[in-house]
């Protein structure tokens, strides 16, 4: 569905992350892992064409339907809106005027499969951090994505709200959802990921990062030398 | 203590100004929803100033105030955009207030008769709307609140998520510029008609009196014009019982009932 060969993603001209090939079929999760600032979310951006590559080349199947999940903390808190209005976020995007028009059941049944429909009339702030990030996962899920960017899914989750999140997504992976997973969550990234695009720093701070694919099963060994190494 | 038939004859005398405001506190007490979520006071409190200056152009040259001022405003947005684009905005902003405040007023120096003019855009004082100015203003100001509110979930979907917007192929920055350019509408129709003090009031304190107590976004669009009216006819009491003007008296009105309401939200949590 997407492919990079040989590029290089940055902003105004300045080189912030290089990647080799990487590609993403239907049904599979590249987890993107690496320290703040090394360029994830760049990364992500470059292959779902929310930025140009400065070189290289990315290529994406022309039926792409790409959702995106915000966390759940970065929402502005001080707007007054129910459950169902923040699920409506995303699923209204497309719309004409984001008019919810006949997109109220896809997202009721979003809301149903994420256990979070009973709190539709709620208003959004009143609920914990995990019914908050189903909400809104239910919201993308409703539009019908086939390619799912999640950044920090289940940071400031409970246990019971990870599992469940996830419990949702392997099932959409499974029916050939693909997902970029951006996460520092070793844990959900083993869970999730068929292949985990590490993103290391360049030596000086002018030098872009790099990204060195890693199997899922050499991970924890990855992660173990890099925090020793620390 | 003033009569029915007083008021009601006082009524029918500022008919045109009072339709306006009325008027205005439909259109701006929509707008005045999204100023205060999107924080926009800033960009609210600095485009009266900027049409001081149109209507200080148009006073010096003795030709009509209307078509300066829309151009001062038009001006403003341009800039504004563009220096959002660039983050500049936030020095722009205050720089523009210091401007309009200043130059409105260099512009029209030594000519005694259009100071005091200038001075009730300001303070708005005199509210006096004519026949032709009230027929100008009050479809423009309803018609931009009204396109505001359809607009809602969008105005929301900007704020909340703008990676998602992008992906749905909509442009946040273009959707910021629509926003002020309505926002400009009636703030510029508001101030030239009705001068700045009841602009403001109108705009922001209904908005402010119904916000902690709106759960979702459409009440507040329906209380906040609601609201509007009812400073309006408090402050209209208030200026005939007192002998105060009408743009003080509405905006003491609304400030006092948003203090009480804000406290009782508070008390109510």
């Amino acid at each position: 569905m997407i492919r990079l060969k040989d590029t290089i993603f940055g902003y105004s001209g300045r080189a912030i992350v290089r990647a080799g090939e990487i590609s993403l079929a239907a049904g599979q999760c590249l987890g993107v892992f690496g320290p703040n600032g090394a360029g994830k979310t760049t990364l992500a951006a470059g292959m779902i064409g929310l930025i140009k590559p400065l070189a290289g080349q990315v290529i994406r199947s022309s039926e792409l339907r790409i959702g995106y999940l915000p966390q759940h903390r970065a929402l502005e808190r001080h707007w007054p809106m129910s459950a169902l209005d923040a699920a409506a976020i995303a699923a209204t995007a497309r719309r004409r005027l984001g008019w919810m028009g006949d997109a109220r059941p896809s997202i009721q049944a979003a809301m149903t499969e994420l256990g979070v429909l009973e709190f539709h009339a709620r208003t959004f702030v009143s609920l914990s951090g995990g019914q908050q990030q189903r909400v809104l996962l239910a919201g993308v899920l409703a539009s019908n994505p086939n390619v799912l960017v999640l950044d920090e899914p289940t940071d400031g989750l409970d246990s019971a709200s990870r599992e469940k999140l996830l419990v949702v997504l392997r099932a959409r992976m499974q029916a050939g959802l693909a997902v970029v997973l951006i996460s520092h969550n070793v844990a959900d990234l083993l869970e999730l990921a068929d292949l985990i695009a590490h993103v290391a720093p360049g030596a000086t701070p002018a030098e872009a990062s790099t990204v060195n694919l890693i199997e899922p099963g050499r991970f924890m060994r990855h992660v173990t030398a890099m925090r020793g190494r620390e | 203590m003033t009569s029915l038939a007083e008021y009601a004859e006082i009524a029918v005398l500022l008919a045109p100004s009072l339709a306006t405001a009325a008027a205005f506190g439909i259109g701006a007490g929509i707008v005045g929803v999204f100023v205060l979520l999107r924080r926009e006071a800033m960009v609210a409190l600095t485009l009266p100033q900027v049409v001081a200056i149109g209507a200080a152009i148009g006073l010096r040259f003795n030709s009509p105030t209307l078509w300066p001022a829309i151009a001062s405003t038009a001006t403003a947005i341009i800039l504004l955009s563009w220096a959002r684009g660039r983050n500049a905005g936030p020095w722009l902003l205050p720089s523009l207030y210091v401007a309009g405040i200043s130059f409105s007023f260099l512009i029209i120096a030594g000519a005694g008769a259009h100071v005091s003019e200038l001075q009730n855009v300001f303070t708005g004082i005199d509210v006096a709307v004519t026949p032709d100015a009230a027929l100008l203003a009050i479809p423009v100001v309803i018609i931009a609140g009204l396109f505001t509110a359809m607009l809602w979930r969008r105005w929301l979907l900007i704020a909340q998520a703008p990676l998602v917007a992008r992906l749905a192929g909509l442009a946040p920055a273009g959707w910021d510029t629509l926003f002020l350019i309505l926002a400009a509408t009636v703030l510029m129709v508001g101030t030239h008609a009705l001068g700045a003090v009841i602009v403001l009031a109108l705009l922001f304190l209904p908005a402010a009196t119904v916000l902690p107590w709106c759960r979702r976004i459409p009440p507040a669009l329906v209380t906040a014009p609601l609201m509007a009216m009812v400073y309006l006819a408090t402050g209209f009491v208030l200026s005939i019982e007192m002998n105060w003007p009408l743009s003080q008296s509405v905006g003491a009105a609304g400030f006092g009932i948003m203090i009480v309401s804000n406290i009782f939200a508070a008390l109510r949590r």
